[in-house]
């Protein structure tokens, strides 16, 4: 899929764009280089409706002098000059930033797994026969059940970045990905749910996520009728359902820079409780086959493992480079330094501040769903949301909407329900009565990087609001 | 390796990327191939971002990407190859032509080969050239212009942080086609945000706004960005003081923001007749049938200039138009392109958006409109109300098409007790049926308009824009 010396090109690439910026003089720069390839399918109507491929990539540069820093992307070498000379413009004009300065080369930890040699090798007979496996699958798992939409892919990416500060690191990510939306029409009643699954690694033939989706579509069916005023209550969120909503709020509220600013709701609770006392939230930058981990972060210093709230406690926070020295400039702290939480997204941003592959755990273990079912005794299970990319970052508060949730009464799962309101605050409900599940599913998010979060049994704080 | 060539003449719109003779050969190999449809499309996109913090330059990002797609027909099924590697594309034929007759291979004999509607062939160039070329204006233009937002929302001691941007895209598409299409079309968006976040002790609100459109310069100073500030501020220490939301159905009035929202989610989305196709819209089988009360009419119409979801040609070369979702109720078109046009058996009517040149087309909305109604002002919807709400402003929504059911969330919103606006409210989101809740909208107010640019998710994201007048649900699912 990748071309042989596709890491070799994008690193002489870069190293030409880095001579420009010494041939003009500037004190420091840093290039970063991406170039990826890929295949992928889509499914729609139960069947296979499309096959696609192909690559892009391009280069970005950034420029410091004095603290100031201007930024430029381009899609080859032919356009550096040019390129570079808008980021030197662009820097004369940017405030100073006393203390800025890019990192030098540090040593690191190698991250494993963040290339499978099977996924290089994939090509599109591959994904038609998965897509074939996966059709079948639905069919066999229930006669009624229809992949109405989604699709597989596959692809690989070589990255380099290299700076006048003498780092020089290039490597392959791989990632193989699929999601399917099943649906069961029948009785004049259509239920569905959709599910996916991604991994540095080949995917199995039929990933796990195929049966999840076509037992959501069957459990949701038959609504019973319920009480249609609002109640508090227990609410058990399973891991893909809560994940969404988490990865909007959490990820957003450890950022120092946020912290500093007073726009966390964290903000002024450093080193106090914010979390249940027995909920310890890591960010793992060194996680292997992580999504978000690698042996650098996006400006080239070295990712670690970082506990950002311990046993409750507010104990860390995510930094890049700019941002603490910035805050540090600005007088809104004493001393901040990078905590190799620079992310990336593709060559077109430079470097900003976000996580890497987030663990929620709790110090008394999981339990099992049947457990916390049994436990929350009379309450809801939620399986997906609706909107919750509307939750409010900033307060913690979310109003969403599921068609996934199922009645609990004496710890007994009695039916679905149509269509529901979910609100509350999500800081809050942390911070008070929780119970974790023992399975952690990896799952995609709104944040960088990947949220590894089990299922989450929240006692006190939300509100269910029945259609 | 990525390459890309430059256009003749960057400085002219009318320049080309594509050599004519080189892509026409590479067409008609697909052809001799087996492809009984080639198209290659590339779009180059120049632009820029600006972003400040508290006032103060963050970044500044100008760039250029140029991307190309190659899609072919064979057999009934799509073979697709997209790439920033212009020089490369026609070694890529042969292999995606296989792609494509590798997917047909796959289909059974009870699916339909894909096939496409015809349409009117041009050879022809549309640029909507704005009044002031975006790429014209220097960068401390664009700082003094974002310090008029970030000065007149910081002013007040709650205020802890102001962010504003900056965002200017020009837009140059080539399209050529084995069916002798060969159009060029070229267009400007440009955009202006801002973001308050205030803070009372623990309590901690944000608030959000946006002013943007197709155009150039001209747009952002049309805008009186002192007052946008000004009213992201006033609005954000009023969440400071605002209440939670009570939950529960009960009648809703929606600003011209979240009644763009509304319309956009509940029934934009499952008019795309891809959906409709696939067995995944709740309109499926509908059209010609009453799905809301006789006061809704609802248009589509990238051809609605200043709008942030408008364009002059389809990513199939399709001449746009306005279209009628619903007029009085009644559901009188889906959108769609030339696939779903023939899977229909109707015209095309130039829904075809991609989000760029490394993207395939889908069928996407533009500009989203309810049609105004007959209510002068909010009073005359409000009078009737003894308890409801009144939401205004849109952080987003989302839609699940098949089931019918949607989201959406309003920045803030204030009670409505007997006929009059009381207790503000924040973090008030608002669900329901698509089929249900169109069959409530009992008034809408005569001044319909776009409201703020959006941006659209479908796997591809694309600038749309939104709009419409106050609107009344007479009962709707807040939480």
């Amino acid at each position: 899929m990748l071309p042989d010396d596709a890491v070799e090109r994008i690193v002489e690439g870069a190293q030409s764009i880095g001579k420009i910026c010494q041939s003009k003089g500037i004190g420091e720069w840093e290039v970063v280089a991406f170039q990826s390839y890929g295949h992928e399918l889509d499914i729609e109507a139960g069947k296979i409706t499309l096959a696609a491929g192909g690559g892009d990539g391009g280069y970005g540069v950034r420029v410091l002098d004095g603290g100031r820093f201007g930024y430029a992307h381009l899609v080859d070498v032919s356009g550096a000059e040019h390129a570079v000379s808008q980021a030197i413009s662009i820097a004369k004009v940017s405030p100073s930033v006393e203390g800025f300065s890019l990192p030098q080369n540090q040593k690191s930890t190698d991250v494993l797994g963040r290339c499978d040699s099977k996924i290089l090798d994939v090509g599109p007979e591959y994904l038609l026969e998965q897509a074939d496996s996966i059709l079948s699958e639905v069919a066999s798992l229930d006669s009624r059940a229809v992949v109405t939409g989604g699709g597989v892919g596959v692809s690989a990416t070589a990255g380099a970045i290299v700076t006048s500060q003498g780092i020089l690191s290039s490597g392959i990510t791989t990632s193989h990905g699929a999601g399917v939306q099943v649906s069961i029409d029948e009785d004049d009643e259509l239920t569905s749910a959709w599910e996916s699954s991604s991994s540095r690694k080949l995917l199995k033939s039929i990933p796990d996520c195929i049966e999840t989706s076509v037992h959501w579509a069957q459990c949701t069916r038959g609504p019973i009728e319920v009480d249609s005023q609002a109640v508090d209550c227990p609410v058990l969120m399973t891991s893909e359902g809560f994940s969404p909503l988490f990865s909007v709020c959490i990820p957003a509220a450890a950022k120092g820079e946020k912290l500093a600013r007073k726009e966390s709701f964290w903000s002024g609770n450093e080193g106090l409780m914010v979390l249940a006392n027995d909920l310890t939230l890591i960010d793992d930058g060194l996680m292997e086959g992580g999504m978000g981990s690698s042996s650098l972060d996006g400006e080239g210093v070295p990712r670690q493992t970082q506990t950002l709230v311990e046993n409750g406690r507010l104990v860390g926070s995510m930094w890049s480079t700019r941002d603490s020295a910035q805050m540090m400039a600005e007088g809104r702290i004493e001393y901040a330094q990078s905590t190799g939480s620079a992310s990336r997204g593709s060559h077109q941003s430079p470097p900003y501040t976000g996580c890497s592959d987030m663990i929620l755990k709790s110090s008394k273990g999981g339990k099992s769903r049947d457990d916390l079912i049994s436990h929350m005794e009379n309450g809801y299970i939620v399986h997906s949301v609706m909107g919750a990319h509307t939750a409010n970052p900033t307060s913690g508060d979310f109003s969403v909407t599921t068609s996934t949730i199922l009645k609990v009464v004496d710890g007994q799962i009695v039916g679905p329900i149509k269509q529901a309101g979910l609100s509350g605050n999500i800081a809050k409900a942390l911070s008070n009565n929780i119970i974790l599940g023992d399975r952690p599913i990896i799952q995609d998010s709104y944040s960088t990087g990947g949220m590894h979060i089990p299922d989450v049994l929240v006692m006190d704080g939300f509100r269910i609001n029945p259609a | 390796m990525v390459i890309s060539s430059s256009p003749s003449n960057s400085e002219i719109t009318t320049g080309r990327y594509l050599d004519q003779r080189k892509i026409g050969n590479a067409l008609q190999q697909a052809v001799d191939f087996g492809a009984s449809y080639a198209e290659v499309r590339l779009v180059a996109e120049t632009g820029s971002s600006v972003n400040l913090r508290d006032g103060i330059l963050e970044n500044a990002i100008p760039g250029q990407e140029v991307g190309v797609t190659l899609r072919i027909l064979a057999d009934g099924a799509w073979g697709v190859h997209s790439t920033t590697d212009i020089a490369s594309l026609p070694e890529q034929i042969e292999s995606t032509v296989r792609l494509a007759k590798a997917v047909a291979k796959r289909r059974s004999s009870s699916d339909k080969p894909v096939q496409l509607a015809e349409i009117p062939i041009f050879q022809d160039e549309i640029h909507w050239r704005p009044k002031k070329d975006i790429r014209n204006t220097d960068l401390s233009t664009k700082i003094d212009m974002l310090k008029n937002i970030a000065d007149s929302a910081s002013d007040h001691e709650k205020v802890v942080s102001t962010t504003c941007g900056w965002s200017d895209e020009h837009i140059h598409t080539e399209l050529l086609t084995s069916e002798g299409m060969d159009r060029v079309w070229s267009f400007q968006r440009s955009l202006v945000r801002g973001m308050v976040t205030a803070r009372d002790d623990s309590e901690v609100v944000s608030y959000r706004t946006r002013y943007g459109g197709e155009g150039g310069l001209e747009l952002i100073e049309s805008c009186d960005l002192g007052q946008l500030g000004n009213d992201a501020m006033v609005a954000a220490l009023r969440l400071l003081k605002a209440k939670r939301a009570p939950s529960g159905k009960m009648p809703l009035i929606a600003d011209r923001d979240l009644t763009g929202v509304y319309i956009h989610e509940a029934l934009g989305h499952p008019c795309e007749a891809d959906l409709v196709a696939a067995g995944d819209s709740c309109l499926d089988g509908k059209l010609g049938q009453k799905i809301g009360s006789d006061i809704v009419t609802v248009v589509d119409d990238p051809t609605m200039r200043g709008g942030y979801g408008a364009y002059p040609i389809d990513d199939e070369g399709v001449n746009t138009r306005a279209k009628r979702l619903i007029t009085n109720g009644v559901l009188t078109e889906y959108l769609n392109h030339r696939e779903t046009a023939a899977h229909f058996g109707i015209q095309p009517n130039g829904g075809a958006r991609a989000q760029d040149g490394l993207h395939h087309p889908l069928v996407r909305m533009s500009n989203t409109m309810i049609m105004g109604g007959n209510h002068d002002t909010i009073d005359d919807l409000m009078e009737d109300i003894d308890y409801g709400i009144y939401a205004c402003g849109s952080r987003g929504g989302q839609v699940d098409t098949g089931k019918g059911s949607f989201q959406f969330a309003a920045q803030e919103a204030w009670l409505i007790e007997n006929g009059e606006l009381t207790t503000p409210l924040k973090d008030v989101s608002v669900s329901g049926l698509t089929l249900e809740i169109l069959q409530n909208v009992n008034g809408l107010t005569r001044d319909a308009k776009l409201a703020a640019p959006g941006f659209c998710g479908k796997g591809q994201t694309v600038p749309v824009g939104d709009g419409g007048p106050i609107m009344r649900i007479s009962e709707a699912l807040v939480g």
